[in-house]
């Protein structure tokens, strides 16, 4: 038969190809996708996700969206805390003994005007009052009630240069290796309604757990954006040399800078 | 060219083309995409292996837990549903690795990747998140064009028939109550993919997306808070697992060779002998048909072993024994329906 050949090569192929598959799914599957998870290239290519997502995302969000704003009824009873324990050196117990009278929140790089507050000073100006919802990373939710004082507030006042495209948090806690936590944010979610520096949860002075003095809450975002135990914000072009270059302690092992999924 | 069916069915009058490259294509993306999504958002659910309902996720209030627990010297895995416990260790809750065992909530042999890592899981399901969503719409556009997406698509007449599709695949039915392409259970099954778990799917993932949220404070609150996003974003997932299993088995038991050749070359192999010209010329003979008849004899007996083409056949059986004339009716009317898919 004429047809007797191209069906057995066919048959062959077809074999050949569920044999293929069999073994990828059974025992090849977990090392497979462990070596591509590692493998740079293979990376850098998922990475265009992240920027897809940013772009498209922000594209139907526009500017001017507020995250949803909920009522005192659903606060959570208690405001969960992750991350880094609270910073453990003699100065920052000292100072939270005193109210925070030493700490003073440094804002430089790419201003006209450098400057650095107080934490009595921030809270003289005028200020945000939101009930917004926390999405970590991991899956859980909290809502927790926020007072602080709008990021914007802060820009108007030391007047960012032209080329400045991100402020960098710098805070105070560090992990085991004693790496400090640093976060960015870019100026599109800086000037967002909600960005606020709080320092206030839940109508109390921002407990030590959840980043006294001042934490970042910016609600476009997941939490490990929200960077607690801030000292310093510093203006930046780019974030290459920051770290090791990803714009955050998480970003640096492998988290996305944009965090807005 | 393989891909024109008037020349390929001459070369071959057993081999139909049933599924054409913009079918293949997609099919195989889908499948790899969904088998990413799935496992690597198991990795994911393994940050915080508690689903609840509401906006928040109050500690204790999870109506599903998977967890690890001390037991003596022994770290047992539990699965806790609405307050019930069930033992799961072995495969939930707790894995044995080499310095021990270690709390995790699925095993490592069903998440992408198998190590425990939030943010490469993260970047694998919103890559094959965006390649989901867009093959998807590159099919939805294609087969809405070419119009067939009506051949699947559910009808009130078609839903009555299910029962007595099944009734056939049980064998408590001789005859498959299926008309056109695809038969009641598939159509259902595909409907339900189409316009339900596949929306939900995405929406409920991107209630998660606090940006999102912002851009559309209904979602979340369309599923009932954040939390229930995700609590239905998993059991959605469990949705397509399960239509997988439903795929699969079909596939493996009506036909493996013939169905997977079909959606790797976009050959299948129909058991109907095809009459490239339909004989019209004379009024038939006596034995032209007792031929014919002998044949669709032949073509009903050998139809119930594969159901998806049993419906011609099915057909034929409740009516008297077809003539000349009805083969010569019924083939212009199948290569019509050939020729309308295939143009890639």
């Amino acid at each position: 038969m004429k047809n007797l050949n191209p069906k057995l090569s066919r048959r062959k192929l077809l074999l050949g190809t569920l044999q293929g598959t069999g073994l990828l799914l059974l025992s090849g599957c977990e090392k497979i996708f462990d070596g591509l998870s590692r493998n740079d290239k293979v990376q850098s290519l998922l990475e265009l996700a992240e920027h897809g997502s940013r772009r498209a995302q922000r594209l139907l969000a526009g500017r001017d969206k507020l995250a949803q704003e909920f009522s005192a009824k659903d606060i959570s009873p208690k405001f969960r805390s992750n991350g880094n324990p609270p910073p453990i050196t003699m100065d920052y117990a000292a100072d939270a003994k005193n109210q925070w009278t030493k700490w003073r929140l440094e804002v430089s790089g790419l201003v006209k005007q450098p400057a650095s507050f107080s934490l009595t000073e921030l809270k003289s100006m005028p200020s945000r009052t939101q009930i917004t919802r926390h999405d970590c990373v991991e899956g859980w939710s909290v809502i927790g009630k926020w007072k602080g004082v709008r990021l914007e507030e802060i820009m108007n006042k030391v007047q960012p240069a032209a080329e400045a495209k991100y402020i960098v948090l710098r805070c105070m806690d560090t992990d085991s290796d004693g790496t400090n936590y640093f976060e960015s944010i870019d100026l599109i979610d800086a000037v967002h309604l909600q960005t606020i520096l709080a320092y206030e949860l839940n109508d109390q002075p921002l407990p030590v757990d959840n980043g006294a003095p001042l934490r970042l809450r910016v609600e476009t975002q997941l939490g490990y954006k929200h960077a607690k135990y801030i000292r310093a914000l510093e203006f930046v072009a780019s974030l290459d040399k920051i770290g090791r270059g990803k714009g955050g302690y998480w970003e640096d092992q492998g988290y996305e800078w944009y965090a807005g999924i | 060219m393989a891909d024109n069916p008037v020349k390929a069915t001459q070369r071959s009058p057993h081999l139909v083309y049933r599924h054409n490259r913009v079918t293949r294509l997609t099919h195989w993306t889908n499948a790899i995409a969904l088998m990413i999504l799935f496992m690597s958002g198991l990795q994911i659910f393994n940050a915080h292996p508690n689903l609840y309902w509401g906006n928040t996720s109050e500690p204790k209030k999870a109506f599903l837990s998977i967890s690890a627990a001390q037991d003596g010297d022994d770290v047992r895995g539990y699965v806790e549903l609405y307050g019930r416990q069930i033992d799961t260790t072995g495969f939930l809750g707790v894995q044995q690795g080499v310095l021990g065992p270690s709390a995790r909530a699925f095993p490592s042999w069903l998440t992408v990747p198998g190590y425990y890592s939030l943010a490469a899981a993260r970047r694998w399901h919103f890559f094959f998140g965006w390649l989901f969503a867009l093959n998807g719409t590159l099919y939805v556009i294609y087969n809405l064009a070419v119009g067939h997406m009506r051949k699947f698509f559910l009808t009130f007449s078609d839903a009555k028939k299910v029962p007595a599709m099944v009734a056939y695949y049980l064998h408590l039915r001789k005859t498959s109550p299926q008309e056109g392409e695809y038969n009641p259970l598939q159509k259902m099954a595909y409907t339900s993919v189409f316009v339900l778990l596949t929306p939900l799917v995405l929406l409920s993932g991107m209630a998660m997306s606090p940006q999102l949220d912002v851009a559309f404070n209904w979602l979340p609150a369309a599923f009932g808070g954040r939390q229930s996003a995700r609590a239905f974003h998993f059991i959605l997932a469990f949705g397509f697992l399960s239509f997988a299993f439903g795929h699969v088995f079909m596939v493996l038991t009506q036909g493996f060779f013939n169905n997977m050749r079909s959606m790797i070359s976009g050959w299948y192999k129909e058991e109907v002998p095809t009459v490239i010209e339909p004989p019209v010329k004379a009024p038939p003979t006596e034995t032209v048909i007792a031929e014919e008849s002998k044949i669709s004899q032949e073509y009903t007996e050998s139809q119930i072993q594969t159901p998806h083409s049993a419906a011609p056949a099915a057909k034929i059986q409740t009516t008297p024994p077809p003539t000349a004339v009805d083969a010569a009716l019924s083939t212009p009317e199948k290569k019509a329906e050939k020729n309308e898919e295939p143009k890639s």
